[in-house]
């Protein structure tokens, strides 16, 4: 039998993977990646905890709401990570540093 | 009137500077050009030496015997109210050594181009040549002390290069060394005298001091204030000025030890004159310009010019040393087996003459002799250069060891070199002072003049004249060892070496001509048309000062006919010694010859007790200087070296410490700062993630 702690769990991972990658990684596109592991643990979340809904599956229609904005955003994201590779022949975040002091 | 013989003066002077410095100017092109054996050089400096050589002939003849003195001069410098001017001063002394200088320079040039001709310095030779020569003719110009100084250090120089011309031969090497230290020895000597005669004169003068107006005679001789109003007009100024007191009798015999050291050097007398024959290791062309005209001449010339200082004790003195130096010479000359090693101490000897002749006051004959010596003295040594370069070549022809120089190998050459014998014979006679040749006026001169000075003196200096007559016969006899050993008899190499080829004859014309010339030189036409009065000789009477003693009197024969009718024995008794061998030659151990063999042991005493002492003495300052002074220093500089090493160290480590510490501490705090300013968005990202943590931990520990 599959309990909350278990879901918990895998999405803490998986909050702390994207996380993890966010920070560490060199390529955008996996940075954007860390991102949608983030946004994932997010939403097991709120798919694990509908289970205690006041109206059944409202966790789960928040669920499928983020997915679609994640996927707009994750599209936003990947036009500007193409036009910063345009702009500056690179996608390492580390490189694009004009905006420091 | 006065105008034009101002101009006359003024090309007078300017052909003597012209003729002065043609060899200057020689020395100066043979220094830039090209090559070490280039034989335009030897043209230039004859060249040279036969233009000056005219031009001063020419100079002669306007100056001599006109009595008129040739003086001019322009401002050289001035120190404080003192002006020294430099200038030229031709009289009769003076243009004398002008050509004197010039004509033997001459014939020597002319010699050396042949003799130096396979030489790899032949370049330099004749460089140093027309320096020797300019120096030696600016000497005899200069119409000051300071000028006459200069010139005097510089024919020493020159002399010093030529001495040591191979100085790749360690003996060459020593020779000038020792000429060198023997001239600096006099030089000392000759400038206490010019300071002490211009502290006192207040004026460099030569003119002023020795010459017409004289005031060194008036003042050491004479009271001043009773010549006060007779003095001239223009030396009543100095006297005002430099304080009228006639030189102290111990300074007036300070300046004569001094002038007498400068020519006991230069001239080679004793006791400075044992560089004389050590001088030898120089080229036989440079040994006769040395002995004849340029080096030995200056001391002479030099007591010519200072000749009116003197007083009569001083002049006795000088008497006696050159009487001295000469019989010592002659007795050294007669065991000699060095050809120019006995031509260089005859050259001694001669010059003892000149110094004797100068403090009996016999001026004039001092100079004439002089003259004549230069002819025959030059003429002997141009014969010993030929016979020696002939040895050398039978030398190096047959691979032998010998000495070229030893007269006991030579024997027999006067069928060989006939134009050499016939020349060493006139100067071998004209060196006895036979009649009919130059020797004879100018020596005999100086005999009979010394007997009359000794006449109703104490009978202590007769010993003087009849020393000097002593000279003469020993003189007549080594001359004659000499001329028998190297041109009588079979040459005795060939006793030794049988089977050695020889190809040895006179040489060419620039062997011939010199000879020819300086063989004319050396007879009597040229000085006398009457071959035995030497007051009749128009250089006696050109150089004469003061009165002259009648040409009568018992010494003016019997001086004369004694004298070489004895010569004459001797050199017969000579001959027969030596050439026929019928006589053994003397004992070789007795006492009287190993003085003679060894010099009198003047080398052996200076090395003994001077030095050996100054070697020593430099030594042990050097031992001082080295150790103490030295040390102390080097302690002194460890010291500082040690304290500016613990000073480096600190502010090294310390305090430059403190400040790198600041400048690390300051450094990391704003690149730890800088950080999060860097750009990068991960950064800004982690940082916030890790400011977030401390946040929760800080709420949950609090």
């Amino acid at each position: 039998m599959i309990s909350l702690t278990d879901f918990l769990i895998v999405s803490a991972v998986l909050f702390c993977v994207g996380l993890y990658m966010i920070v560490s990684k060199q390529n955008a596109i996996q940075v954007l990646i860390g991102i949608e592991l983030m946004l994932n643990a997010a939403i097991l979340n709120l798919v694990a905890f509908s289970k205690y809904d006041r109206f059944n599956n409202g966790g789960q229609m928040f669920a499928l709401f983020a997915i679609v904005l994640a996927a707009a955003t994750t599209a936003v994201a990947l036009a500007i990570i193409l036009n910063v590779y345009k702009q500056y022949k690179t996608i390492d975040p580390g490189e694009i540093n004009k905006l420091r002091d | 009137m006065d105008n034009f013989l101002q101009a006359i003066d003024t090309l007078t002077i300017k052909f003597a500077l012209a003729a002065v410095l043609l060899p200057l100017l020689a020395f100066i092109i043979n220094l830039a050009l090209p090559g070490k054996n280039n034989k335009v050089a030897g043209w230039i400096s004859t060249g040279a030496i036969l233009i000056s050589c005219v031009l001063s002939v020419s100079v002669f003849s306007k100056v001599w015997n006109t009595d008129h003195l040739v003086h001019q001069q322009v401002l050289w410098f001035t120190i404080g109210d003192t002006k020294v001017y430099a200038g030229v001063l031709l009289n009769n002394l003076s243009v004398l050594m002008l050509v004197l200088v010039n004509v033997i320079a001459l014939p020597v040039h002319i010699y050396s181009t042949a003799y130096m001709k396979n030489d790899d310095g032949y370049n330099r030779y004749f460089a140093f040549l027309s320096l020797f020569c300019f120096s030696m003719l600016a000497l005899v110009v200069v119409d000051n002390l300071v000028l006459f100084y200069i010139f005097w250090e510089l024919v020493g120089f020159s002399s010093y290069l030529l001495i040591g011309f191979w100085f790749t031969r360690h003996k060459a090497v020593q020779a000038n060394k020792k000429a060198f230290i023997m001239n600096r020895i006099g030089d000392i000597g000759l400038l206490t005298a010019i300071i002490i005669l211009f502290t006192q004169y207040h004026t460099f003068d030569i003119d002023f001091l020795f010459g017409s107006i004289d005031i060194a005679k008036f003042a050491s001789v004479h009271d001043f204030w009773v010549f006060n109003t007779d003095l001239p007009s223009q030396v009543g100024s100095i006297w005002v000025k430099g304080g009228a007191v006639p030189l102290p009798i111990i300074w007036q015999y300070v300046a004569f030890a001094g002038i007498f050291l400068a020519v006991a050097a230069k001239s080679a007398q004793f006791p400075l004159h044992t560089w004389l024959p050590d001088a030898m290791e120089g080229p036989t062309s440079v040994s006769a310009l040395i002995h004849a005209a340029t080096m030995v001449a200056a001391g002479v010339f030099l007591l010519g010019r200072v000749y009116p200082v003197f007083n009569e004790t001083e002049l006795t003195i000088l008497a006696i040393i050159g009487c001295f130096t000469a019989f010592m010479a002659a007795t050294i000359a007669l065991t000699q087996n060095d050809f120019k090693r006995i031509l260089a101490y005859s050259t001694i000897s001669q010059l003892g003459y000149m110094i004797m002749a100068m403090g009996i006051g016999a001026y004039s004959s001092s100079l004439f002799h002089l003259v004549t010596h230069a002819f025959f003295k030059c003429l002997l040594f141009l014969v010993a250069g030929i016979v020696i370069h002939q040895m050398s070549h039978i030398r190096d022809d047959n691979k032998l060891e010998i000495d070229p120089q030893n007269i006991l190998n030579m024997g027999g050459l006067r069928k060989k070199m006939p134009l050499t014998f016939i020349a060493a014979l006139i100067g071998a006679l004209a060196l006895i002072g036979l009649p009919f040749t130059s020797g004879y006026l100018s020596k005999d001169g100086i005999l009979i003049q010394a007997f009359q000075w000794s006449e109703g003196k104490s009978f202590i200096y007769i010993l003087i004249p009849v020393f000097a007559v002593l000279t003469t016969w020993l003189t007549a006899f080594y001359v004659i060892r000499l001329i028998v050993k190297v041109f009588f008899g079979d040459l005795r190499l060939l006793e030794k070496y049988p089977s050695i080829k020889l190809h040895i004859a006179d040489g060419g014309w620039r062997y011939v001509l010199p000879l020819f010339i300086l063989a004319i030189g050396s007879l009597f036409p040229l000085f006398s048309i009457n071959p035995f009065s030497y007051e009749q000789s128009w250089l006696f009477k050109g150089v004469t000062i003061g009165h002259n003693v009648a040409g009568e009197g018992v010494y003016h024969i019997l001086v004369p006919v004694a004298v070489n009718i004895f010569s004459l024995l001797v050199v017969y008794g000579a001959y027969v010694i030596y050439a026929k061998r019928k006589i053994s030659p003397f004992s070789q151990t007795n006492a009287l010859w190993r003085l003679s063999f060894n010099e009198w042991y003047f080398d052996h005493f200076y090395k003994k007790y001077i030095v050996k002492p100054v070697m020593v003495l430099s030594r042990s300052v050097f031992w001082w200087d080295r150790r103490v002074i030295d040390g102390f220093i080097h302690t002194l500089a460890k010291t500082a070296m040690a304290l500016s090493k613990l000073t480096a160290w600190a502010d090294q480590h310390i305090i430059d410490g403190f400040l790198h510490l600041v400048v690390n501490v300051v450094q990391s705090v704003g690149n730890f700062a800088r950080r999060f300013q860097g750009g990068k968005v991960q950064y800004y990202l982690y940082s916030m993630l890790v400011i977030i943590l401390a946040l929760f931990i800080l709420k949950t520990l609090i």
